[in-house]
């Protein structure tokens, strides 16, 4: 027992040397354009690329019926045409300068995250402004991606078994909020969206003072602020977009959803109501969920797994969301297993948990998968800027980036058995079932 | 000082200063142990993090016997499942407790290993690393165990359409040579698996003098060396030549081979279409690159623009070229709803038709040209990644200044050669097509392509 505390009190100041020794806040420069537009920056001269990452917050959160997964389809729109440029011109002219780019939209934000030599900047710096405001929405283009997003639903969750149990289990536990729906959206809502329905919410949502900007790498703070302002400067900002004001009712009872399919094996998953990431509790079933589900050592790898053999891989989590989400418990039965009976070596491992806690040794185990995850993520100037930009969507500010270790290490080992009996109880539970067509539970 | 290990040989590979921007790899240190094991170290202190990286050459799935396909792959797996000093679960808590990450597994050529960690639990994770290299226990109930979950794993991935084409292609196209075996293993050949094959296959071919190691990170180098000594350096030196490692000549398919495997409750259609590429060595290498980056290797390749961009048939599309020491293979491959496979596959052909007999233009160049340079230095930018490319460049004998002048090359590429490649690489009358969908939905479209071999998904086996 003191061993280990003097372990931790090492570990604790070793971190705190590294953060003020290689990637400090002091280093990051701040800047807000009139219009609203929040701008990071920090250099790095190591490789001579930049990743530039724009984030906005919108997300499946901002749906409502008929529009779900309009968020993500604007996502793709992004890359299909401006009155400046055409259809397919952004990325020809990204790829010709040397970059490359993606985008990824969540429940929360939507990110584009562009890599290229630091040649390209200024062209870069023109295009991201271009497409803030200027979107083209050609009809005939928008209906040949309406049959791309269409695809990627075939492809992600109609295609894939897990997918379809976790659309259903979510769609199950959480009835009123907006995480109520899948970032991808329902088929009909992708088929039916109305053209003018998706410019509106493309006005209301990318706008300079909705938006932040993290670049990171290799280029000099000064000449490229006059850029931005030089590009975005001029852009309008607009109304601020609505609150989402829908919270989620507390259950009342455990619920549970089957799905039939054509499958050769199962699947299983559980969930429970959680807090949202700004909570306490947030970082107390972080660390929690370590030695649960993370890794061969976890109680339910082992059980499982290893000991019952019941499954071939266990998975989960609490989710870092804006508004309250679930805690979610996934696992990959083994064909024929009885599917009740993974449901019930669950709930047992959680009940020991809220009885007996974490030990010392799991306790610290939870915090040193944080910090290496945490600080693997740093790596690079895109983790760099992802995290940065995260945690400007979902905490408000980038400092957070530089207390969030903080987080981790307030909590307390006796704080762990009361968080968990706090969510992991039955009437906060939804389990579902994916049994192949014919098969038994 | 170790008894067991003294360093060797030493040589530091290093630059003249004014050629320094132009080196895209730093140059890293050799170190040989006694046992023959050759580790290739780099100092980063930039964050307190250490990767490594191992290769065994050898010891990759071209080298099982007929029949047992997933051998490679399930010793490697066992490695992790007890030593002379742990258990599986002892190194599974240790590996979780510190963050850490250690995984070993095949690729056809050889067997690898990665390790990622904080600075501070190098030590240990080193120590774990060669005790499940040198001393692996193969105990019977873990094995028991590993089997069954391998057994199982197979009927989830054909529950996956992309996941299940990946190794029917495998198999119908390099056939009866080894590189046609599945790694996951089949239903067969775990059928005939047995445990004193996986120990005789660690036994003849997990060997100090085959093995090579990477290490970059925050470590110092007299700090690394002592770990290595009470480490690696204790793997005892192997007796006897080193089994043979010699691969027959991949096959070059003549004529077309269609297969097409029916997976009823599919929504979309999946094809898997190769063909001969090149080996690492082959000069080819710099203007098929290009090629490839134009006709399916980028978003805005010709493939991902006709399938995607104008016609929005699929979400992705896409080609791409892998190089062994004998060869190499083209594939291209994308998916659709049902009723569309075949005008998708027509679309496919066409540019392939288009590639080979035009070529592209100076502005399409240019813009390949500018990408591959531009997106380079991030494929080298942590810690593992380089560990990574110092033993590929190794094992491949291209030298360390392999990027400083392969970029320069991309940069010199003439239209000519780049057209010459993709007459000589992009398949026209010769190649493997796999599709992966609902037959009763998709054949009609199909039966114009040629002659099908149906499979059903639910046959065991891909």
């Amino acid at each position: 027992m003191p061993k280990k505390t003097v372990i931790f009190i090492l570990s604790l100041c070793w971190l705190t040397v590294m953060l003020q020794a290689s990637f400090k806040k002091e280093d990051i420069k701040v800047f807000q354009l009139d219009n609203g537009l929040k701008i990071i920056l920090y250099e790095d001269h190591k490789i001579p690329n930049i990743s530039y990452y724009t984030f906005f917050k919108v997300g499946s959160r901002c749906e409502r019926p008929g529009l779900t997964g309009v968020s993500h389809f604007i996502e793709h729109m992004m890359f299909n045409g401006t009155k400046k440029y055409g259809p397919g011109q952004f990325d020809r002219l990204m790829e010709f300068n040397g970059g490359a780019n993606n985008a990824y939209t969540g429940d929360d934000f939507t990110a584009y995250t562009d890599w290229f030599p630091s040649t390209a900047l200024e062209k870069m710096v023109e295009l991201e402004a271009d497409r803030m405001q200027g979107l083209l929405f050609d009809p005939q283009v928008l209906e040949s991606e309406r049959g791309v997003v269409a695809s990627e639903r075939r492809m992600s969750v109609e295609n894939n078994n897990e997918a379809i149990l976790y659309e259903n289990v979510r769609a199950t536990a959480i009835m009123a909020h907006p995480y109520h729906w899948d970032v991808i959206g329902w088929m009909s809502d992708i088929l039916g969206w109305r053209p003018d329905d998706i410019k509106q919410y493309y006005q209301t949502y990318y706008a300079p003072n909705n938006a932040v900007l993290v670049v990171v790498g290799d280029f000099e703070s000064s000449k490229l602020m006059e850029l931005i302002k030089k590009y975005y400067g001029p852009i309008p900002a607009q109304s601020p977009p609505p609150p989402i004001i829908t919270v989620e009712p507390p259950q009342q009872g455990r619920k549970e959803v089957v799905v039939r399919k054509e499958a050769q094996t199962p699947s299983f998953m559980v969930v429970y109501h959680g807090p949202a990431c700004t909570s306490p509790d947030f970082f107390a079933l972080s660390i929690l969920q370590k030695p649960l589900v993370e890794g061969e050592s976890s109680r339910l790898y082992r059980r499982l797994v290893r000991e019952e053999q019941l499954a071939l891989s266990v998975s989960g989590g609490i989710e870092e969301k804006i508004d309250p989400f679930l805690f979610m418990i996934e696992v990959k039965p083994r064909p024929g297993v009885d599917l009740t009976r993974i449901e019930k070596i669950i709930d047992e491992e959680l009940a020991k948990i809220i009885q007996e806690g974490l030990t010392e040794t799991e306790f610290e185990k939870a915090r040193n998968i944080g910090l290496s995850s945490f600080y693997f993520g740093l790596q690079t100037n895109s983790g760099k800027a992802n995290m940065l930009g995260a945690m400007e969507m979902l905490y408000g500010s980038y400092e957070r980036l530089f207390t969030y270790i903080d987080s981790y290490l307030a909590v307390k080992r006796e704080d762990i058995p009361s968080v968990a009996r706090k969510y992991f109880n039955d009437l906060n539970k939804t389990a579902g079932y994916l049994l192949p067509e014919g098969g038994q539970r | 000082m170790s008894k067991f290990l003294t360093v060797l040989t030493i040589f530091l590979l290093l630059l003249p200063a004014m050629l320094f921007s132009t080196e895209r790899l730093p140059r890293p240190e050799k170190i040989t142990l006694d046992n023959g094991l050759v580790v290739y170290y780099l100092q980063n202190p930039e964050l307190p993090l250490v990767s490594f990286r191992l290769l065994i050459k050898g010891a990759g799935s071209a080298f099982e016997p007929e029949g047992l396909d997933g051998l490679a792959n399930f010793t490697a797996d066992m490695l992790l499942k007890g030593t002379s000093t742990m258990t599986a679960e002892e190194i599974a808590e240790a590996l979780d407790f510190m963050g850490a990450r250690l995984t070993f597994t095949s690729v056809e050529e050889y067997a690898s290993g990665g390790g990622d960690c904080l600075s501070q639990f190098l030590p240990r994770l080193l120590q774990i690393a060669s005790d499940c290299l040198s001393s692996p226990t193969f105990k019977e109930d873990e094995y028991e165990k590993e089997l069954s979950r391998k057994v199982d794993t197979l009927k989830a991935v054909k529950d996956n359409p992309a996941r299940a084409l990946r190794q029917y292609f495998k198999k119908a196209y390099f056939g009866q040579h080894p590189f046609g075996h599945i790694s996951l293993g089949t239903d067969s050949s775990l059928a005939r698996m047995s445990l004193s094959e996986l120990k005789k296959f660690h036994a003849q071919r997990y060997r100090p003098d085959m093995t090579m190691m990477a290490v970059v990170g925050d470590v110092k180098r007299e700090d690394l060396i002592k770990i290595l000594n009470e480490t690696f350096g204790r793997w005892p030196k192997a007796a006897g030549p080193a089994p043979a490692a010699s691969i027959p000549p991949l096959p070059s398919p003549a004529g077309q081979k269609l297969v097409l495997v029916d997976k009823p409750d599919a929504t979309q259609a999946y094809f898997a279409l190769g063909s001969p590429g090149f080996a690492q060595k082959d000069k080819i290498a710099v203007p098929a690159t290009i090629m490839n980056t134009l006709w399916g290797g980028r978003f805005t390749s010709w493939l991902s623009t006709e399938l995607r961009i104008k016609r929005g048939l699929t979400y992705g599309a896409s080609s791409s070229f892998q190089s062994w020491k004998i060869g190499g293979l083209f594939m291209a491959s994308s998916y659709t709803r049902n009723e569309k496979i075949g005008e998708m596959l027509d679309i496919t052909f066409d540019l392939l038709k288009k590639a080979r007999s035009q070529g592209f233009s100076p502005e399409e160049i240019e813009s390949a040209k500018n990408y591959i340079i531009g997106q380079f230095p991030e494929t080298l930018e942590t810690n593992g990644s380089k560990a990574s490319a110092y033993l590929r460049l190794v094992f491949y004998e291209l030298g360390f200044d392999y990027f400083d002048h392969y970029l320069v090359d991309i940069q010199a590429a003439r239209p000519e050669e780049i057209k010459k490649a993709a007459a000589r690489l992009l398949p026209e009358k010769s190649y493997t097509l796999v599709v992966v969908g609902k037959a009763s939905d998709i054949k009609k479209q199909l039966d114009k392509f040629g002659r099908w071999e149906e499979k059903k998904i639910t046959d065991p086996d891909f």
